[in-house]
Parts: structure tokens; C-alpha cells; sequence
């Protein structure tokens, strides 16, 4: 149960672009082609996942024992950009293909705030090493969702008349504004349920 | 390069010139989340602002003995350290602001309005013009966020506040509950843009034909 | 986009349908429903209907000519958008809930992006969703009695169908003696409608077909609380804003897709996500959101679900072949 709950949070009904505003620059600067999109989606959903599973055992194994919660920031960002580094390399050597497909993306991950985003959530819900895997799962899949749903919307525009002075970030914006209106459909869905 | 503006130019130029939110549009996020309120804008901006200063001037200090290949990493630290100075000190005096800024106060460390100035300024000019450009590009980030925050606020709530003070007494009008939502806020802060670029083009096009 | 929209299916009657064309149709077939509501709630009905539609038609005259584009209202798209958002809202709600969701829905969500053609949501209901998260309390509430017009207050036949209880006769809710918004009142004057596009060829049966058959069947499997496979479709699909939407506003062809085939998914989708929202979601009823979601699928289902051309060879057989030294 805890695990569709924490999935439909972050694929729905608080879905971090609509809802919660994380990772908006890269969700506005990588979604002009679908193909570009679909590859930052694979790279933030792998780099997500682990960078919570990472930064969570952190916590627990290092933060917490110490009483060093007051460092998390440095500690946290320090982790994930020795994360995004690692498997660029471990990437590089095992899996050449892949790495060409996701390599231009990793190091623009490591200052996508969604990922620290997801981490510090993780540390507010007192989640733990499982549960914060899974939200970081979770919320990655929202975003993947949510910037190809963008990117379908953004492909079609380069066939239209789109007023030239506003196709960068107002458009954006207001697009992203009309998506997360139909998003709030969502909200409430099945909490009589889960709860 | 270094920069070449007098020194009251690097403090000026980040109010409208090089505005953080409208001319570069960087830093989205925060400028969204937090702008529900007036206030909330404000305490936001003021951490901004100090994080922004100090970070420029760690970076401007040690920009002669920093490596050019591992400088992200070392600008990363250097941007960390005031962002958990603020959390701390945040935390102490301001808790319940503190908890409504909620996890962007730390999400100010990945913030491309911060590493953007540490790599595009700091990183090649002297300590005192990182401090003013530092100083002048947080508070024109403030006055955005402060706009947006009051537009929101107001029109979601019916009034403005500030502290204890409200204007007006009473709501003028049936707020709308969707402003303060995230579907208001990208909303208002599309068409904010939408209108100073349709602006800007314009005074560019009557510039032209003058000068034509 | 030009103002000039092709349809190309057979027969080729030798005048292209202009979108003024188009739009005029849409008008008419929306005729019924609108006397419908005026006979029923009266005055206010008339009220609200007016002022949506005066304030979509201002809002595109004045942005067309702040931002100096040729002004389009003379298309009728406007006055479409309009109705359809007036239609949309209860009888009972303050004049400013029409305008401000008719302004919305013209500039943010259609002529911001360039006007008609360019919106990737339908813009009335774009509007409905804007107003509903601004004032909650007006739109889900602000019910008249029918005929007599006095404040109704109590759930609408909708709330209390999804509790199991009995929602009066079928007959009522045919024509539309009961408590509701504008256009979902009167099944009667809404089927009408929107024979009268299928008649003319203005929009496509597969939609409305599939929109309102998976509701239908989703509403027989869930539709009574604690029993399975008890619920009843035909009341599931009378009650509610779907017949409304399944005709006139998921079937708009900017925002829906252009193969037969995408506009059965558009229509299951649609049909599914309101089942969902329905019953198990935060709001009463689905519609507006579940075709604004599938508004944004649209352009994924246009990608992926493309008809097959003459010659397709499927891609192990054109792998066989071209093993065997075929070409």
C-alpha cells in the first residue's frame, strides 16, 4: 500500500514539475525534441533513484551516528555530484552505447534541483533507505512524464505560427501552467483508500 | 574578461539590465515556489542576497589559486557554506518562515542563478566588484520575487500583508484560491514575461526605426 | 495555420468547409442546449450564458488588437468557446465566474500561443478548470431549482447516484428536470446537437462512441458502492457533464487526434480518467479534467499511433524478405 501511495504522489497527484516545482530548468531547456527528452528522462530516472538510495544511507550510516545533520546540504550535494561522477565512469566502461546516450545529460544532472529536491524530501517524510528509493523512483517517473508530455506539445509548435518573442520561457510557463491545471484532476485520487 | 562598468554600475545592473529572472531567466524554481506571499518572497530574496554575496566573494578570493578543471566542484563548496550559514541561522530566528520556505532554503545551493555568477563573474573579477555584482543581482531576484509573491498574494487572498500590517482591512473581491495553487504561479509568472518581452521588443523596434 | 481548414474525407463536395463554417454548425447544434437551459433555470441561465460569451469575444477583439494581429472574431470561435464555458457552469454563480473563466480561457489558453489552431487545450475547458480552482465554492455548488428557480441546496443527482440512492426518472433526466450546470440538464436538447454535427460531418462518431462506451461500462462494473457489475451505464452517462463533453468538447479538432484509431484512444482514455476522478478522486464529477488530460496526450498519440500506409510490411516479414535477397 505504502508503495502505490508513494508512486501516485509522485507520478499524479504531487508530481514535481506540476505540483511541486523541482526541476524546472531543465524541463523548460530539454524539451524542445521528444528524442532529447526521452534521454534526460532515462538518465534522471536512474541518477534519482540511486542518488536517494545513496544520499539516504548517508544519513543513516554517517549524518545521524555523528550528529551531523546540520551539514546535510554540503554533504548531500557533495554525494550526488560523486554519484553523477561515478557512473559516468562505471557507464563509460561497461556500457559504451548506453553512456552515448545518456552521457551529455549526466553532469547537467547534478545541478537539477529535483534530485537534491527529491533527497531532502526524503529526510522531511522520514522515509529511510526503501521508501526514499521509491520516492526517488516515484518522482523521477512524474517528471519523465510530465517533460515528454512537454516535449509532445513543443514538437508540434514548429509547425505553427507561434508568436516568435514569446516561444521561450513565457510560453513555456504558461504551458506548464494549463498542465498542471489538468493535473489537478488528480488530486485526492484514491485517499479514501490508502489512507 | 574583466568587467569594465563603474563600481555603482555592478550593483545597478542586476535590477533590470541583467535582472536574474527576466532577462536570464534563470533560477525558476524558488521563484515559483516560494512566491505565495509577499513575505515570503522577501525572506527568500534576503537569503539569496547573502548567499549570493558571500559565494561571489569565496569565489573572487580564491579564483587565482583555483584549478580551472575541478572549479564547479570548488564553487559548489563555497556556495554550500552560506546556504547552511542561512539555514542555521533561519532556523534559529525565523522557524516558522523557515518552515514555510521549506526545502528551497538548502535547494538554494543548486540554484543556476548562484553557480551561474560564481562561473560567469566572480570567477574573473575582483573581490569588491563580485561583492556589488553579488549585492545587485540578489536584490533585483528579491524585487522579482517580492512582484510575483505580491501579485499572488493579492489576487489569491484579496489583500497584502506584511508583517502584521494588511491593506486592505477587507478583502476587495472574492480571492481566487487558484493563484496561491502551482497552476497560478506559472501562470503569472508566464504572463509576466509574456509582457515585458512583447515591451522590450517593441522599445528594440522603435530604437531601430529612430536610429534608421 | 491558415483560416481555411480542409476536411478531405469522401465525398469531396467541391466548397471547402471554412472554420467560420465549422464554428457556425458547432452554434447551432449548441442551440438546443441553450434554450434547454433557459427554459429550465430561467433568466440566470440566460445571464450567465451572455456574459461568458460577451467576455470570450471582447477578450480575442481586445488581445488581437493589443499585440496588433488581424482580429479573428469573426470566425465564431470565440462565441463557440463562450457558450460551451457557459454551458459548463451552474445556473446560480456570480456574473465574474463567467467572464474572468471566458478570458482565461481565450487568452491564456488560446491566443497567447497564437490563436486558434496553436492551443494544445480546449480553451472552455481550460476556463471551467481555471474558475473551478479560483472559486471552488461557486462552481460546485451555485445549483437553482428547475422551473421553479429558487436556490436548490443538497447534493446534485450525480453526488447522490455515486452513493447508490435513486436519482428520480429517466424521463427527467432526459429532458432535464433536474438539478445541474447549464448544459448537462437536458440529455435531450445535448443529443440533439450533437446528431446534428454527426449529420453535417462537423465531428467524428469514434470519440463521443468511445468516451461515452467505456464510461458506460465502467459505470455497470463500479457504479454501485460495495457490489460489482450492478451500476447503471445509462444513468452513469446522463448524469454529469459527459454527454456534453463527449459531443462538443473532446471531439475539437486542434486538441484531439487526427487518426481514427488516436481518436478511439482519445476517447477510452477520456472515458477511463473520469471513471477515475469519478469515483475515487477529489471532485464530483471527472469530465473537464479527463478530456483537458487526454487534450495533452494528444500530441503522444499522434506520434505513436500512426496509420498503417499502403505496402506496410511489418518489420520481421520485410527482415525475412530482405534475408532471402528479396529487396
Amino acid at each position: 500500500m505504502k508503495f502505490i501511495s508513494i508512486m501516485l504522489a509522485g507520478v499524479l497527484t504531487s508530481n514535481f514539475i506540476f505540483m511541486q516545482y523541482l526541476g524546472l530548468c531543465a524541463f523548460v531547456g530539454i524539451s524542445e525534441q521528444f528524442e532529447t527528452a526521452l534521454g534526460m528522462s532515462g538518465a534522471v530516472l536512474f541518477v534519482m533513484t540511486f542518488a536517494c538510495t545513496v544520499a539516504a544511507a548517508f544519513e543513516q550510516f554517517i549524518l545521524v551516528p555523528f550528529g551531523l545533520q546540520y551539514l546535510r546540504t554540503i554533504a548531500y550535494i557533495l554525494v550526488i555530484a560523486a554519484f553523477v561522477q561515478l557512473v559516468e565512469i562505471f557507464l563509460k566502461k561497461t556500457a559504451p552505447s548506453l553512456y552515448k546516450a545518456l552521457g551529455i545529460y549526466l553532469p547537467l544532472i547534478t545541478t537539477n534541483c529535483a534530485v537534491l529536491g527529491a533527497a531532502m524530501l526524503n529526510v522531511k517524510n522520514d522515509y529511510g533507505i526503501l521508501w526514499g528509493t521509491v520516492n526517488g523512483l516515484a518522482g523521477a517517473l512524474g517528471w519523465s512524464l510530465a517533460i515528454l508530455i512537454f516535449a509532445g506539445i513543443r514538437e508540434r509548435w514548429k509547425f505553427m505560427k507561434i508568436p516568435e518573442v514569446l516561444k521561450g520561457f513565457p510560453l513555456a510557463l504558461v504551458s506548464t501552467g494549463l498542465m498542471s491545471l489538468a493535473f489537478l484532476g488528480f488530486s485526492g485520487l484514491f485517499k479514501t483508500i490508502l489512507k | 574578461m574583466e568587467s569594465k562598468r563603474s563600481l555603482i554600475g555592478e550593483f545597478t545592473k542586476g535590477l533590470i539590465e541583467e535582472n536574474a529572472t527576466f532577462r536570464m531567466a534563470i533560477g525558476m524554481c524558488p521563484t515559483l515556489a516560494v512566491t505565495t506571499s509577499l513575505v515570503n518572497g522577501f525572506w527568500m530574496g534576503v537569503a539569496v542576497i547573502f548567499v549570493l554575496t558571500f559565494s561571489n566573494v569565496f569565489v573572487s578570493i580564491l579564483r587565482k589559486v583555483t584549478p580551472d578543471e575541478i572549479r564547479i566542484p570548488i564553487f559548489v563548496i563555497l556556495i554550500a557554506t552560506p546556504v547552511v550559514i542561512v539555514e542555521l541561522v533561519m532556523n534559529a530566528y525565523l522557524p516558522e518562515m523557515y518552515r514555510l520556505l521549506g526545502i528551497f532554503v538548502p535547494l538554494i545551493v543548486v540554484n543556476c542563478l548562484i553557480i551561474a555568477r560564481a562561473e560567469a563573474f566572480a570567477y574573473k573579477n575582483s573581490v569588491i566588484r563580485s561583492a556589488l555584482d553579488g549585492l545587485g543581482i540578489g536584490t533585483g531576484f528579491m524585487i522579482n520575487l517580492m512582484v510575483i509573491g505580491a501579485i499572488r498574494e493579492f489576487l489569491g487572498t484579496g489583500r497584502l500583508a506584511f508583517g502584521s500590517v494588511a491593506f486592505p482591512a477587507e478583502p476587495l473581491f472574492e480571492p481566487m484560491a487558484v493563484m496561491l495553487t502551482p497552476p497560478g504561479g506559472f501562470v503569472t509568472l508566464g504572463v509576466l514575461m509574456a509582457i515585458l518581452n512583447i515591451l522590450v521588443r517593441r522599445a528594440q523596434l522603435r530604437k531601430a526605426k529612430a536610429s534608421a | 495555420m491558415t483560416d481555411r481548414l480542409l476536411i478531405t474525407s469522401s465525398p469531396h463536395i467541391r466548397a471547402p468547409k471554412t472554420v467560420r463554417g465549422i464554428m457556425l454548425d458547432v452554434v447551432i447544434a449548441l442551440v438546443p442546449a441553450c434554450v434547454a437551459a433557459v427554459i429550465f433555470f430561467g433568466v440566470k441561465a440566460l445571464m450567465v450564458l451572455v456574459a461568458s460569451t460577451v467576455s470570450a469575444v471582447v477578450s480575442e477583439y481586445l488581445y488581437e488588437k493589443a499585440v496588433k494581429r488581424p482580429v479573428t472574431v469573426g470566425d465564431f470561435s470565440a462565441v463557440v468557446t463562450g457558450v460551451l464555458l457557459g454551458l459548463t457552469l451552474p445556473p446560480g454563480v456570480p456574473l465574474y465566474v463567467p467572464i474572468v473563466g471566458s478570458a482565461f480561457a481565450i487568452v491564456i489558453a488560446k491566443q497567447i500561443f497564437g490563436g486558434l489552431g496553436t492551443n494544445f487545450v480546449n480553451p472552455a475547458l481550460a476556463g471551467r478548470a481555471f474558475v473551478l480552482a479560483a472559486w471552488p465554492l461557486h462552481v460546485t455548488s451555485a445549483w437553482l431549482n428547475p422551473l421553479t428557480m429558487d436556490a436548490a441546496t443538497g447534493a446534485t443527482p450525480l453526488h447522490a447516484f455515486k452513493g447508490g440512492q435513486a436519482v428520480g426518472s429517466l424521463t427527467d433526466l432526459l429532458i432535464g428536470n433536474r438539478l445541474g450546470s447549464l448544459g448537462e440538464t437536458s440529455a435531450v436538447a445535448i443529443l440533439l446537437g450533437g446528431i446534428y454535427l454527426l449529420v453535417r460531418g462537423v465531428i467524428d462518431y469514434r470519440i463521443p462512441v468511445a468516451y461515452l462506451g467505456t464510461l458506460g461500462l465502467g459505470v455497470f462494473v463500479f457504479g454501485k458502492p460495495g457490489a460489482l457489475f450492478q451500476g447503471d451505464p445509462l444513468r452513469g452517462i446522463l448524469l454529469g457533464g459527459a454527454l456534453l463533453g463527449a459531443f462538443f468538447m473532446a471531439t475539437d479538432y486542434v486538441t484531439s487526434p487526427v487518426t481514427p484509431k488516436g481518436r478511439t484512444y482519445f476517447g477510452i482514455g477520456a472515458g477511463l480518467i473520469t471513471l477515475l476522478i469519478r469515483y475515487w478522486g477529489d471532485y464530483p464529477e471527472g469530465v473537464t479534467y479527463a478530456i483537458l488530460l487526454m487534450n495533452l496526450a494528444t500530441p503522444l498519440i499522434d506520434r505513436f499511433v500512426v496509420p498503417k500506409y499502403y505496402g506496410y510490411m511489418h518489420d520481421v516479414e520485410a527482415r525475412r524478405r530482405a534475408r532471402e535477397g528479396g529487396r
